[in-house]
């Protein structure tokens, strides 16, 4: 038997020392846990809902948006607009006649196609007077392998059938006429001419402006109606590894009197923006998350206080035993956030599941980035820590000598 | 080896409760004495002061010729951990725990390794009489086994002093005794020092001293010579 202080140290000499090993604190943290599995299960839902909730709206978001970048890559970010834009006085300018074979002739340049906007109304007939709100494009039947629009039935514009009255309609303008099919030979008018629709569009993401849109042949629109030849619209089809280089030369390329008045776009900036429109809606649901974590949080932070005021003579043990309040504070916040951390853990699973499905659903690639889940199982660690600061200190700051009395 | 001066431990109220008032007592290397009064008396108060569980309102503490007064918390906590040991008449054992679990917390704010505190605590069982329940929940124990976990549990440590507050309170007449001789032989063969606490004149009559306390004062002493005289 070893006495407490021998007569010949000072004081000061420790009695030995009041220590827990890393383990044991991981062990006396946990071991509250276990003994109350139901409990311990529905605290963590609060947090495993939250969590769930995060990855989820972060996991479904990016795999949209993964298909979205994938499609966009599909249609090609090197496709870049050209059109007349004003003059200096105010005045609605045109590109030159040879912009086309100008743009054309540019080395990081693929393809171009040129495509003119005519003024005129679309009807069912002749008779009919009531507009649908369509647009009226001539084209020579480059545009199709440029733009890679598909038809939905018949065929397209080419250098041939340009000369002829003949038309082809987008897939909304197909859609407002009511013409659904080729059979029957139906016609549309424009500007009090019949013409001939030969083929019907399918739907292009990157131009709902020519979904919107009747085609009709360059060449007879310029010499039987009068059109203006010059195009309105070039679009270059640039090498995709040139394209920052290509984009910048372009106007100057187009019309070298006047490049001021030359428009360079780039339409697949406008789905782009579109997904960053998807990102206001995902911070939201983000914030909602956040908001079902900090109450998991409180729900933690709840059941910690009930389980320190029920394990009162525990705590009264372990400083019997000789438990520093710095041990008994450990303990707890410990137990807090294994609790969090299981929540985290189940919530990770249940987001990464519910991904799966929408994404699915929606015929998507799921795409969950790692440090989300990462992130969501650290979230969960760090609100339980902070829920379990409160209660924590509450049971380090018992009376020792009142926790281990019976009852009271 | 433990020295009060003076004790004084009260509690704030109208009109304040004097839980302990001026108690002075000795106890000495290897003593097994009784602490003896009615419910109410301050027993629990004063075996909490001596464990350094609480701290007197006036007067000192001495262990082993030093003043608590001027150890800090962390240095009580030391004392505790490594030469106190408590049993309490409600076992405060842990429920989830196995019994060897329960046994090997005696060491664990000691800092000795699991596996080390699983052996030691084996042992303990052992010389409890309970070497065979070491796997089983506290649960599935009777009274006076669980007694014997705790008492297993206080003297793991090897402790200069056990303090027992009560350990026969909740334990039938049979039970009661096998605790009794258990601590009774850890005294005779191992030396411990041990204070039980107690209000029931049979188990105190068993024990070499007794010090009767009233109302927070002490109010005799009396040896067995000089109860068989
Ligand atoms: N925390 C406390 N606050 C107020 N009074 C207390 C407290 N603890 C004990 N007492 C009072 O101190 C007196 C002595 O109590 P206690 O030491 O538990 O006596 P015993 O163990 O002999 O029954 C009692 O009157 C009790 O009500
Ligand atoms: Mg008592």
């Amino acid at each position: 038997m070893n006495r407490p202080f021998s007569r010949s140290r000072s004081t000061d000499d420790s009695p030995g020392r009041s220590r827990l090993r890393t383990a044991d604190r991981f062990r006396t943290g946990l071991g509250g846990l276990g003994s109350r599995p139901a409990r311990t299960l529905l605290t963590a839902l609060g947090i495993a809902i939250g969590i769930a909730s995060m990855v989820a709206v972060v996991g479904i978001s990016s795999s949209s948006k993964a298909d979205l970048l994938a499609e966009l890559d599909e249609l090609g970010t090197n496709l870049l607009q050209v059109r007349p834009g004003q003059s200096i006085f105010g005045d609605e300018s045109l590109l030159p006649i040879d912009a086309q074979s100008m743009l054309a002739a540019v080395a990081t340049v693929d393809s171009t196609a040129g495509v003119t906007s005519i003024r005129a109304d679309v009807t069912r007939n002749v008779h009919d007077d009531d507009p649908y709100g369509l647009g009226v494009i001539a084209t020579d039947g480059d545009i199709h392998s440029v733009l890679q629009l598909e038809l939905e039935q018949g065929r397209a514009i080419d250098r041939r059938t340009q000369e002829l009255p003949v038309a082809v309609l987008g897939s909304v303008a197909a859609e407002r006429l009511a013409i659904d099919t080729l059979d029957g030979g139906p016609t549309v008018a424009i500007a009090g001419r019949s013409f001939q629709v030969i083929g019907i569009l399918r739907s292009h993401p990157l131009h709902p402006d020519l979904d919107r849109s009747v085609f009709v042949g360059h060449r007879f629109a310029e010499v039987q109606m009068g059109m203006k030849p010059n195009h309105t619209s070039v679009y270059v089809r640039a090498r995709p590894d040139r394209i920052d280089v290509t984009r910048p030369i372009l106007a100057r390329t187009a019309n070298p009197a006047a490049p001021n008045e030359v428009q360079v776009s780039r339409p697949s900036d406008a789905l782009e923006a579109q997904a960053k429109v998807d990102q206001n809606l995902q911070n939201l649901l983000l914030a909602l998350g956040g908001v079902a974590l900090l109450v998991g949080g409180v729900g933690i932070a709840n059941i910690m206080v009930i389980s320190v005021i029920e394990r009162r003579s525990e705590i009264g043990l372990r400083r019997a035993l000789g438990a520093r309040k710095g041990h008994i504070r450990s303990q707890f916040v410990i137990e807090a956030s294994a609790l969090a951390a299981l929540g985290g853990t189940i919530g990770v699973g249940f987001g990464i599941a519910a991904t799966y499905v929408y994404a699915s659903s929606q015929n998507w690639t799921v795409d969950i980035p790692a440090p989300a889940l990462a992130a969501g199982i650290g979230a969960a660690l760090v609100i339980g820590a902070v829920a379990g600061l409160y209660p924590a200190a509450k049971a380090a700051n018992l009376d020792p000598a009142d926790a281990v009395r019976p009852h009271s | 080896m433990i020295e009060l001066r003076d004790v004084v431990r009260s509690y704030p109220g109208e009109p304040p409760i004097h839980a302990l008032d001026g108690v002075s007592l000795r106890i000495d290397r290897g003593e097994l004495l009784a602490i003896i009064g009615p419910s109410g008396s301050g027993k629990s108060t004063l075996l909490n002061v001596m464990g350094t569980l609480d701290r007197p309102t006036d007067g000192s503490l001495l262990i082993d010729g030093v003043d608590t007064r001027s150890l800090s918390e962390r240095r009580l906590c030391a004392l505790r951990a490594n030469h106190l040991g408590f049993v309490f008449q409600s076992f405060h054992l842990i429920e989830s725990a196995r019994v060897i679990e329960n046994v090997a917390n005696g060491l664990i704010y000691q800092g000795v390794a699991r596996n080390e505190r699983l052996r030691r605590a084996a042992r303990a069982l052992e010389q409890v009489g309970l070497g065979d329940r070491t796997t089983t929940k506290p649960s599935k124990l009777s009274g006076g086994q669980r007694q014997r976990v705790a008492i297993a549990r206080a003297l793991v440590s090897e402790p200069s002093l056990i303090l027992a507050d009560e350990p026969t309170g909740n334990l039938d007449s049979g039970t009661s005794d096998e605790v009794l001789n258990l601590l009774t032989d850890l005294n005779r063969e191992h030396g411990a020092t041990i204070a039980i606490i107690t209000h029931d004149e049979d188990v105190a009559n068993r024990l070499p001293r007794r010090v009767q306390v009233l109302d927070g004062k002490i109010v005799g002493t009396t040896t067995t010579e000089q109860v068989a005289r």
